[in-house]
């Protein structure tokens, strides 16, 4: 059985380690293609509608992009299947965030081995099954991201920049002085995990609870994420409990009206959803520049695509547009399984109710900065406390 | 469980229902004519919300400061510093109250405690910090929620916190924790949906007045539509740790009937990190923090018009 319980718990400084390592382990498709059992029929409600409802979840590994050695082929033969297959249950085997090692060393006692704190067991049960797909990228050919745009590109690299300011002269990054970016602002608005606390906005989104964003691709294991979805002829209303405590509820109304006034900002944006036969197709606009996916900001345009493929799937596929972000748009798929309702349950987050992390870094900063100034312990722009750990890899 | 027939029988009833009352049905929000009934149930879909001021205070009260300090005559209290620059803004409006008899039968130390609490508000209600309100407060907060109906499952999502809530109707798991919007188990009597809501937590009130439970606190309500566009909202508290006996709500909530009503977020854990984490940052926004403590300068500057009249 799946370990599906959400934990209240929230340490705060470590979850952006957390989310690269599940987005990274592999977000993932459930259905195979090649499933041998003939697909039951996919149900329909009382009101004749397809029935997309149910819980859903995924225990297949499956990566958002392409690794390179497939080209354009969207499939895997079945001797790649079987390889890729052994690869994974080969990873499973290794103690991943059981090891305290750091750089191939034993880390422990290190800094680094203090800021990991999270061993495996946090991460649930790893996935047992892999797709035939060869990523979750099908447009462009090559199943991978397309090109930032220029403006884009730059955009990410002074943030990357910003970042290596910050880190500069710790243990997590590059030799030097402390630099004296370290009392600018962040070029954008914050949301990544940087080495600085001196207000709750330079704390990562996950660590301020800010939630997660449009569109949510799910992981395997505890992190991974579930969803409730809920119909009426009038709306569609999803819970994801996803992230850890980052889940948030996403109303979908099915009608007719015009997106919202252009300066209107929302951090779910405005979804409109209208039925295409059997698919539920959102058109999502008026992001909110607190948001980031993959770097498209708060002109990210989403056309997500809802098709319960049969009892046991939920297909949902998105294509993200957004022209100040990517050379060109890209559409991802992922199949969602249906979860034994019963056992896997979508709990309230309560990440903002319960968090102490955040007022933690505050309050341990302040009190490392006051005992450095006494000198009573090292200057806390010399320590790391952003990479969480370092040894991940 | 259904049988397929059963589902169809009430599929088929559901469709000449339907027909039957698409005269009465309402529109909203770019929608063709909404049937008042679904699957054989009233329809309970939309965004709805109360007008009444529950969330202020449950009990009858006229119009009062949001934050008071004593005035001239005791009886009288004025606005004090947190809202006094606000003027009329800061005040909380009228209302003929929501509780049965107008009164909470609170155990005389939980009363102590509600009174405190009362006079504490701004430190204590969780509705400050932006944390979920639970059930039933979120219900009559003055911001809408939108419910989406299935024959299974009923889900409400509120505007505030983007809280929400799961009534099961059919099939309804067993909760492994205690929630802040606790757990609903919902059934259909005739016109009234009826929902049993346990498992919350102690840290919820009911109002900004300070009327709060503790963890055994147990919530029945029934929803009935008076109309296709109003349902009375009627809900009963129960908890033997604050309360001589259960007792009563009665209120109705409204649906949103323009043509461009959407559920908006009202997203406040972000605002309220200055408030509550303010003190904390290396360079303060706010000057006038000493150590824990915010000081308020309220300063409201005579408007150049009114001068001349002072003059």
């Amino acid at each position: 059985m799946r370990r599906t319980a959400r934990f209240p718990l929230y340490l705060g400084g470590l979850l952006a380690a957390v989310t690269l390592a599940t987005a990274w382990e592999g977000t993932t498709v459930a259905a195979q293609q090649r499933a041998a059992a003939p697909a039951a029929k996919a149900p329909r409600t009382a009101w004749g509608a397809p029935d997309l409802q149910g819980v859903w979840n995924t225990n297949t590994a499956l990566p958002l992009e392409r690794p390179r050695e497939f080209g354009t082929r969207a499939m895997m033969t079945e001797a790649e299947h079987a390889k890729a297959l052994a690869d994974l249950q080969e990873r499973n085997q290794r103690p991943g965030r059981d090891s305290r090692d750091v750089g191939g060393k034993s880390g422990v006692g290190t800094e680094k081995d203090v800021a990991r704190a999270y061993n495996e067991f946090w991460f649930g049960d790893k996935p047992t099954r892999l797709s035939y797909r060869t990523s979750m990228i099908i447009d462009p050919s090559d199943g991978r991201m397309p090109a930032y745009a220029p403006e884009a590109a730059k955009r990410i690299a002074d943030k990357r920049d910003f970042l290596a300011a910050l880190l500069q002269g710790t243990s997590g990054g590059r030799p030097g002085p402390i630099s004296p970016r370290r009392s600018e602002r962040s070029p954008d608005y914050n949301l990544d995990r940087i080495n600085r606390t001196d207000g709750p906005e330079d704390r990562g989104g996950p660590e301020r609870c800010l939630g997660d964003n449009l569109p949510v691709t799910m992981g395997t294991g505890t992190f991974g994420g579930v969803m409730q979805l809920v119909q009426s002829p009038d709306s569609v209303s999803i819970y994801y409990d996803v992230g850890q405590g980052q889940g948030f509820a996403w109303v979908i109304p099915i009608t007719n009206r015009p997106h919202v006034p252009k300066n209107l900002q929302l951090y779910h944006g405005d979804a409109i959803g209208r039925w295409d036969g059997d698919t539920l197709v959102v058109d999502v606009t008026n992001f909110s520049d607190e948001t980031n996916f993959r770097g498209a900001r708060e002109n990210l345009h989403l056309v997500q695509r809802f098709r319960r493929v049969d009892a046991n799937t939920l297909q949902v596929e998105f294509t993200a547009e957004d022209p100040t972000t990517w050379v060109r748009p890209w559409t991802a798929v992922q199949e969602l399984e249906r979860a034994d309702e019963k056992t896997t349950l979508v709990l309230e987050g309560g990440c903002h109710e319960g968090n102490y992390g955040l007022l933690g870094m505050l309050l341990n900063t302040r009190a490392a900065e006051k005992a450095f100034a006494e000198g009573k312990g090292p200057d806390p722009a010399t320590q790391d406390n952003a990479t969480g750990g370092g040894g991940d890899n | 469980m259904r049988t397929g027939f059963s589902r169809a029988l009430v599929a088929s009833i559901g469709a000449a229902v339907l027909v039957a009352l698409a005269v009465t049905a309402s529109r909203t929000a770019g929608q063709a004519a909404r049937a008042t009934r679904i699957d054989g149930k009233p329809n309970l879909n939309g965004i709805w919300q109360v007008t009444n001021t529950a969330n202020w205070d449950l009990l009858a009260h006229t119009v009062k400061p949001a934050v008071a300090q004593p005035g001239v005559y005791a009886n009288h209290p004025v606005l004090a510093a947190p809202v006094l620059a606000l003027g009329s803004v800061g005040l909380v409006p009228a209302g003929v109250g929501v509780v049965e008899g107008n009164e909470i039968p609170y155990k005389p130390e939980a009363a102590a405690t509600r009174r405190e609490n009362g006079e504490h508000w701004l430190d204590r209600d969780p509705e400050v910090r932006c944390y979920m309100p639970g059930i039933p407060r979120a219900m009559y907060m003055p911001y809408p929620l939108q419910i989406t109906q299935s024959p299974g499952k009923i889900q409400m999502v509120f505007a505030y916190a983007n809280a929400s809530r799961t009534i099961f109707l059919e099939d309804a798991p067993k909760p492994p924790a205690d929630k802040w919007m606790g757990h609903s188990v919902g059934r259909w009597e005739g016109n009234t949906l009826v929902t049993h809501v346990t498992n919350f937590n102690d840290r919820t009130w009911f109002s900004r007045a300070g009327d709060f439970h503790t963890d055994a606190l147990d919530v029945v309500e029934r929803f009935t539509p008076i109309t296709a566009d109003a349902l009375r909202y009627e809900v009963t508290i129960t908890d033997p740790n604050v309360f001589t006996r259960p007792w009563k709500m009665s209120m109705v909530l409204y649906r949103q009937l323009e043509e461009n009503s959407t559920l908006l977020e009202f997203k406040c854990n972000e605002f309220v990190e200055e408030t509550f984490l303010g003190h904390l940052r290396k360079n303060q926004l706010v000057k006038r923090w000493e150590g824990d403590t915010i000081i308020l300068d309220v300063t409201r500057r005579v408007p150049e018009g009114d001068k001349r009249y002072e003059r």
